[in-house]
C-alpha cells in the first residue's frame, strides 16, 4: 500500500505552501510538520512529499538526511538528546550519557523496549552557558548533574514532562 | 565588456564570463573537479581557487564573474598552497585503490596530485572512512562511494541533462555520500556519460571495467552510426579490439553520447560476426558464395532489383547504384528513403534509427531510381526474380519479399541481421574497419575512420559489389570507394 497523506494533513500542507512564493520552498516546514505527526519521517512519507511538492524524490531525500534533527525511524515518547560538544563535555556530559546508557539499558541511537525513551548524543544545542544540557523532545534541561538527571528520569517514567 | 588581467595578460571578455572561462580563453588552465561546461556551477570542490587582488580571500574561478579591472593570479604562492590543501582534504579518505581502479591513468586526483601537490599524507591509512564499494547501480554503472569526492557532477547530470534526478547527496559533511532510492536503478539512456564526467573512479562503466588499462588505448576519432544524429565519437582500441566509445564534444551535434550508441562497437567483435558467406542457412567460403550470388544475378539480369540502404555509407550506396545502372542495366533500383528525422528524446536519440537517410538522398539525386512503393509493387507483381539489399534495409520491403518470395541476396555484417528467408548473404566490413561518408540529420558530413582491421577476407561493401559485378559479367572497375562517387555531389 503506497503511503498517502490524510485529507487533513493535505489541507494543512497546502496552507503552508501558500506562505511561500515557490511551492518547493515549503519542503523543510512540511518535513517538520510530518515529524510532528509521528515523531519521525517514514521513507514512504518522503515519496508522498515529493509527489505533493512536485519535486524529485532525490531532493527530498537529500534535504531530509542533511538535517540530523529529522528522525527516520520511530523514536520513543521521550527523545533524550544529550549534547556532547566541548562545553557540555567539559561539564560532564560524558558521564551523564554513561549514566543514561546504564539506567535505560540502551546505547545511543536506540529506543527502550517499552517505547518510552530514545537516547541520542547530539552536537551543540546552543546553550553552552548552562552546560551540561539535555534536550527532551522540544524542552531543554540545563545545568544537569546526576541527581537532577535521576529526578528527571523518574518524572518522565511517570509520564510527566516537567516545565 | 569588462577587461581583466590574468597572470599579467589582459583580456576583454563578454559580460557574465567567469574567471575560469576567461582564463581558458587565454590558455591558462585552472584545475577543477565540480565544474563542467555543460552543467550548472556548483563551486563545491574548491580546486579552482584563484587570487583576486583586493579580495580578502581566494575566489572560486568557476563561480566568480569577471568584472572590470579585476587582477587575477592563478599561480601565486597562496593559490599553490590552496590547491595543495584542497587535494590533501580530498585525499584524506580516498582509498589507495589505484592499482585496481579503472580510472587510473585518466583520474583527476592522480593528475592533479602529480601537478599540484606531491605532498605526503598526514593521515594514517587505517583511519580512512570506509564506505560501500562495488555497488552495481544500474545496467551500465558501478558506484564506489569510497572513491567519490562529492563533486556532484553526476547529481547535476541526472537532474539537468536527463532530468530524471535519480541521484542525490545524502547525509551531511563527513557522512555524506552519493545515493539513489533503494530498489531503484540508475537506468536511463545516458548513464555512461556519468562514468565519463566522474573525475575519479567512483562511477565506472560495467562494460569497460577491468578490460583494459587506459594508457594502452589508442584513440581514433570517428562517428557514431547508432542513429541519424551522427554524434562525433572517439573509438578507444588496442591490438585490434575496440574497448569503448566516448563522445567528442562539439558545438554542432553532441556533448554527450547515449548508452545504445556507446555499445554499437559490440557488433564489430560479436560472436555472430560474419566472416564467411551464407547460402540459405549454411556457411560457405566467401569466394564460392560470391560466385553463387553472381550466378543468380547473371541469370536474372534485368529482373534484378537493387535496394540502397540508409545504414550504408554514401560510397557504398553509390556502388550499389552503379551495379544496377551500369552492370546490370536494370531500372529496378531504389534509393528512396524518407524516414522522419529529428531528436526523439530532446537530448540525442533520433527518430530515425538509420545513420545515413540524408546521405542516400545524394545518391538518389545523382542516379534517380524508383520510389520505395514502386519497387515494392514491382517485387510483389513477380517481375523481379532477385533482390539485392542490405540486411536492415530489406525490412523496408519486408511485405513485398514475403508476398512474392524472390531470391534475396543480402549484405550483412552480423548473422543476427540476416533477414528471414534470404537466399544468400555476403559479409562486408563494418564502418569501424573502413572509412565511409554519412550525412547526419542536420545534413552535416560525417566521415568514419577505421580503428580496427576487418576480419581476414572481409572486404568493404563497394569491393564486394565490384566483385559481384565482375563475376556476373560486367566489370565496374572500382579501385576505391571514392571512384564509386562519380557524379554524386558530396
Amino acid at each position: 500500500m503506497p503511503f498517502k497523506f490524510t485529507e487533513e494533513f493535505r489541507a494543512r500542507a497546502e496552507k503552508i505552501c501558500a506562505r511561500y512564493p515557490r511551492r518547493d520552498a515549503a519542503l523543510i516546514p512540511l518535513l517538520l510538520e510530518m515529524q510532528k505527526e509521528k515523531g519521525y519521517i517514514a521513507e514512504e512519507g518522503l515519496d508522498a512529499l515529493a509527489l505533493f511538492l512536485q519535486i524529485p524524490y532525490s531532493r527530498v531525500k537529500g534535504v531530509a538526511t542533511f538535517y540530523t534533527m529529522f528522525n527516520h525511524e520511530p523514536v520513543g515518547k521521550y527523545h533524550l538528546q544529550v549534547c556532547r560538544n566541548i562545553s557540555c563535555h567539559m561539564a560532564g556530559s560524558e558521564s551523564l550519557l554513561g549514566r543514561l546508557r546504564g539506567r535505560l539499558g540502551i546505547a545511543e541511537g536506540e529506543t527502550t523496549r517499552d517505547g518510552l525513551f530514545t537516547l541520542s548524543a547530539v552536537e551543540c544545542l546552543g546553550a553552552c552557558g548552562a552546560a551540561p544540557v539535555m534536550q527532551v523532545n522540544e524542552k531543554y534541561f540545563e545545568n544537569l548533574d546526576e541527581a537532577k538527571l535521576d529526578a528527571l528520569l523518574e518524572e518522565l517514567k511517570h509520564g510527566r514532562l516537567p516545565h | 565588456m569588462p577587461t581583466i588581467t590574468i597572470d599579467g595578460k589582459s583580456l576583454e571578455v563578454a559580460k557574465g564570463t567567469t574567471l575560469l572561462e576567461a582564463a581558458q580563453q587565454l590558455g591558462v588552465y585552472i584545475p577543477r573537479y565540480c565544474y563542467h561546461p555543460k552543467l550548472s556551477i556548483a563551486g563545491n570542490c574548491r580546486m579552482c581557487l584563484v587570487e583576486v587582488e583586493k579580495a580578502p580571500k581566494l575566489m572560486t574561478a568557476c563561480s566568480t564573474e569577471a568584472f572590470e579591472g579585476m587582477v587575477v593570479h592563478t599561480a601565486s604562492d597562496r593559490v599553490k598552497a590552496a590547491r595543495r590543501d584542497v587535494l590533501e582534504y580530498l585525499l584524506i579518505n580516498h582509498p589507495l585503490d589505484c592499482p585496481i581502479c579503472d580510472q587510473a591513468g585518466e583520474c583527476g586526483l592522480q593528475d592533479y596530485y602529480m601537478d599540484y601537490s606531491l605532498a605526503k599524507s598526514r593521515f594514517s591509512q587505517a583511519d580512512k572512512v570506509r564506505r560501500q564499494k562495488r555497488r552495481a547501480v544500474g545496467p551500465q554503472l558501478v558506484l564506489d562511494n569510497e572513491r567519490c569526492i562529492l563533486c556532484t557532477r553526476c547529481v547535476r547530470f541526472c537532474s539537468e541533462v536527463t532530468k530524471t534526478s535519480e541521484l542525490c547527496v545524502v547525509e551531511r559533511g563527513d557522512h555524506s555520500f552519493i545515493d539513489l532510492k533503494e530498489g531503484k536503478a540508475l537506468d536511463n539512456d545516458y548513464t555512461l556519460n556519468i562514468a565519463d564526467i566522474c573525475p575519479v573512479g567512483a562511477f565506472t562503466s560495467r562494460d569497460f571495467r577491468f578490460k583494459q588499462r587506459v594508457w594502452f588505448l589508442k584513440k581514433t576519432p570517428t562517428v557514431c552510426l547508432g542513429c541519424a544524429t551522427g554524434c562525433l565519437i572517439e573509438a578507444h582500441h588496442n591490438e585490434n579490439t575496440i574497448y569503448r566509445l566516448v563522445p567528442r564534444p562539439n558545438a554542432e551535434t553532441n556533448t554527450w553520447l547515449c548508452d545504445p550508441g556507446r555499445l554499437t562497437y559490440k557488433a564489430v567483435q560479436a560472436g555472430d560476426r560474419l566472416v564467411k558467406g551464407v547460402i540459405k542457412n549454411g556457411l560457405i567460403d566467401l569466394e564460392p558464395a560470391l560466385r553463387e550470388a553472381a550466378a543468380r544475378i547473371d541469370e536474372a539480369r534485368a529482373a534484378v532489383a537493387v535496394l540502397g540502404s540508409p545504414w550504408l555509407s554514401v560510397e557504398d550506396n553509390a556502388a550499389l547504384a552503379l551495379l544496377a545502372k551500369d552492370a546490370l542495366k536494370t531500372g529496378n533500383y531504389c534509393f528512396d528513403f524518407n524516414t522522419e528525422q529529428g531528436i526523439k528524446d530532446g537530448i540525442l536519440i533520433n527518430k530515425d534509427p538509420a545513420p545515413n537517410t540524408n546521405g542516400v538522398k545524394l545518391v538518389k539525386a545523382a542516379h534517380g531510381g524508383l520510389s520505395l512503393e514502386e519497387l515494392s509493387r514491382r517485387i510483389t507483381s513477380g517481375q523481379v526474380k532477385v533482390v539485392l539489399a542490405e540486411a536492415r534495409a530489406a525490412g523496408f520491403i519486408k511485405d513485398a519479399l514475403k508476398a512474392a518470395a524472390p531470391r534475396l541476396i543480402a549484405f550483412a555484417s552480423n548473422r543476427g541481421e540476416i533477414p528471414a528467408g534470404s537466399y544468400a548473404t555476403l559479409p562486408y566490413a563494418s564502418y569501424f574497419e573502413v572509412p565511409g561518408t554519412f550525412l547526419n540529420y542536420q545534413g552535416l558530413r560525417r566521415r568514419t575512420a577505421p580503428s580496427v582491421e576487418a576480419p581476414e577476407g572481409v572486404k568493404p561493401l563497394w569491393a564486394v559489389i565490384n566483385k559481384l559485378a565482375a563475376y556476373s559479367g560486367t566489370s565496374l572497375r572500382l579501385d576505391s570507394a571514392d571512384e564509386a562517387l562519380k557524379g554524386v555531389r558530396s
